[in-house]
């Protein structure tokens, strides 16, 4: 166990040292794989942020069923009984014609056009909220609602909503695929470096294994320095990142303020964090292993 | 300890470079190996080191078939050998410290405990003084020196140099002698290829015990102890 850790700590000082003599190189190399990485970062933020909007919009997606205005009295409790016993709607609210007015009254300073008004303009309203949000389900279900007598008019709201996810799908769709070449565009770069390096180190690894140095002695620093650069550009991607979306959000933040929302967009968890720093190692292991396997002991015998 | 039986040596579209050589050294020996320049010194050494596998006959280190060893047990084996090569096999990228920590590192052998041996190897070849210093700055007879401290810093029961005075002039070859046989005299095994008659010479004025492996064309021609 002991000399186990020693060996490690041995690779990973010796890969330190390599880095320390050629700083600039280190530097770059980090630098490519933090922007390669922080592109597919970006917009995986974008992405995740503007999902979050259309949640906490879908809540307000809903059918709106609108009275005649010439309806008996009986109708609102017919249709109310057919909604309470309709499996395919998950609740229902109504709203009086004289509610309606008041609500108005009270989010609408100009009251004077509505005291001007010699009746109430505003028809009786059920506000429906279908179980199920996909388009079939909701065609079907407005049908129904438009065939019951004295209703008016149906209007399906946030339709665009759903357009909007299924673009949001398409988006991270392209995210993975874009995400994915990079990453082979990622094992090329480090593959090549580790592969300059045994290059650089040729002596060396030569006369380590005349001397009795095993295989995994000699291949340890490279794997430690393929994981090591994944991990530096890891973190440098997630630098670019957040100083990304700390300069959008501030040039963002006038026009939102124009919306009267507070849209921004989010920085990235810890959970995304630890991800990308993750899936940086990772693939800075796998290319200094290929690499290491692919050129490390042909030079040799 | 060295045992040779019947061993050839070829190499991939070559004559044999060692045909039919049977041979052993005991612990403790100091032999010299002779011959003219491709007679096969060097495959003999590499033969002896575990760094070369013999086309037919046995190799033994230690009572261990050379032949027969796996691939993965190799390592372990060439470590018993401190090995002084032809081209020095210096690294010129770290000074002379570093690289007599190699073989220790490899050993898995650092910190205090490593720098205490390296300072003593660099000062049994009298190079303490250029710990800090560059390979590349020190004269020919310097970097044959630390060629050795680093051969020894492991402390091997065996010591294997080629041609280890081959550039130097004869004052300088005279010391390296004289410093592989302090290593003898404490018990070590010290194995010399050489092609002048130089070794010889060296012999007959210390008196000490030595044998000589006189190698032609690959043959083993002479094997006897001089005084």
């Amino acid at each position: 166990m002991n000399a186990w850790l020693t060996q490690h700590i041995q690779a990973l000082s010796l890969v330190l040292r390599r880095y320390k003599t050629n700083k600039v190189g280190t530097l770059l190399i980090c630098l490519a794989i933090g922007v390669t990485l922080a592109l597919p970062s970006i917009l995986y933020a974008v992405l995740d942020s503007v999902s979050g909007l259309t949640n906490s919009l879908r809540s307000e997606s809903q059918i709106s069923v609108f009275l005649a205005l010439d309806h008996n009295e009986d109708a609102v409790a017919t249709i109310k009984t057919a909604l309470e016993n309709n499996v395919t709607i998950k609740s229902f609210k109504f709203v009086s014609k004289e509610d309606a007015l008041s609500q108005l009254q009270a989010a609408d300073a100009n009251n004077d056009v509505l005291n001007s008004l010699e009746k109430n303009p505003l028809p009786d309203a059920f506000f429906v909220e279908p179980s199920k949000l996909d388009t079939e389900s909701i065609e079907n279900l407005k049908k129904q609602l438009s065939k019951m007598e004295g209703i008016d008019e149906v209007i399906v709201d946030g339709a665009w909503i759903k357009r909007l996810n299924y673009l949001l799908l398409l988006g991270k769709n392209a995210m993975f695929i874009i995400a994915s070449l990079l990453a082979f565009a990622l094992v090329a770069v480090i593959g090549n470096t580790i592969r300059m390096q045994i290059l650089t180190q040729h002596a060396e690894i030569e006369l380590s294994r005349l001397i009795g140095a095993t295989k995994s002695f000699i291949r340890r620093p490279f794997l430690y320095a393929g994981a090591l650069y994944g991990l530096i550009g890891g973190l440098f991607a997630l630098l670019i990142t957040i100083v990304v979306i700390y300069l959008f959000n501030q040039s963002l933040a006038p026009l939102v303020a124009e919306y009267q929302t507070n849209f921004s967009l989010n920085l990235p968890s810890l959970f995304t964090c630890a991800i990308t720093c993750l899936s940086a190692l990772v693939i800075g292991l796998v290319s200094a292993y290929f690499a290491v396997s692919k050129s490390l002991f042909k030079s040799i015998h | 300890m060295i045992t040779f039986d019947q061993v050839t040596k070829r190499y991939p579209g070559s004559h044999e470079a060692i045909s039919n050589v049977s041979f052993t050294i005991e612990q403790g020996e100091m032999v010299y190996v002779t011959g003219h320049s491709g007679a096969g010194k060097s495959t003999l050494l590499k033969l002896m080191a575990a760094i070369e596998r013999p086309t037919s006959g046995t190799v033994l280190i230690n009572n261990q078939n050379v032949s027969k060893i796996k691939e993965a047990t190799l390592p372990y084996v060439r470590r018993k050998f401190g090995l002084v090569f032809q081209d020095h096999k210096l690294l010129y990228d770290r000074n002379c410290y570093h690289n007599v920590a190699l073989p220790l590192a490899i050993n898995g052998i650092t910190g205090a405990e490593a720098g205490k041996r390296i300072r003593a190897a660099l000062d049994k070849v009298g190079l303490l003084d250029k710990e800090k210093a560059m390979p590349i700055t020190l004269s020919g007879g310097e970097q044959q020196r630390l060629a050795i401290a680093r051969a020894v810093v492991s402390r091997p029961s065996i010591l294997i140099a080629d041609e280890p005075t081959g550039n130097l002039d004869r004052n300088y070859a005279a010391d390296i002698l004289q410093l592989f046989k302090a290593f003898q005299q404490v018990g070590v095994t010290v194995i010399i290829a050489t092609h002048d008659a130089l070794g010889n010479a060296q012999n007959e004025n210390t008196g000490h015990q030595n044998k000589v492996l006189h190698l032609d064309h690959g043959k083993l021609v002479n094997f006897e102890a001089t005084t």
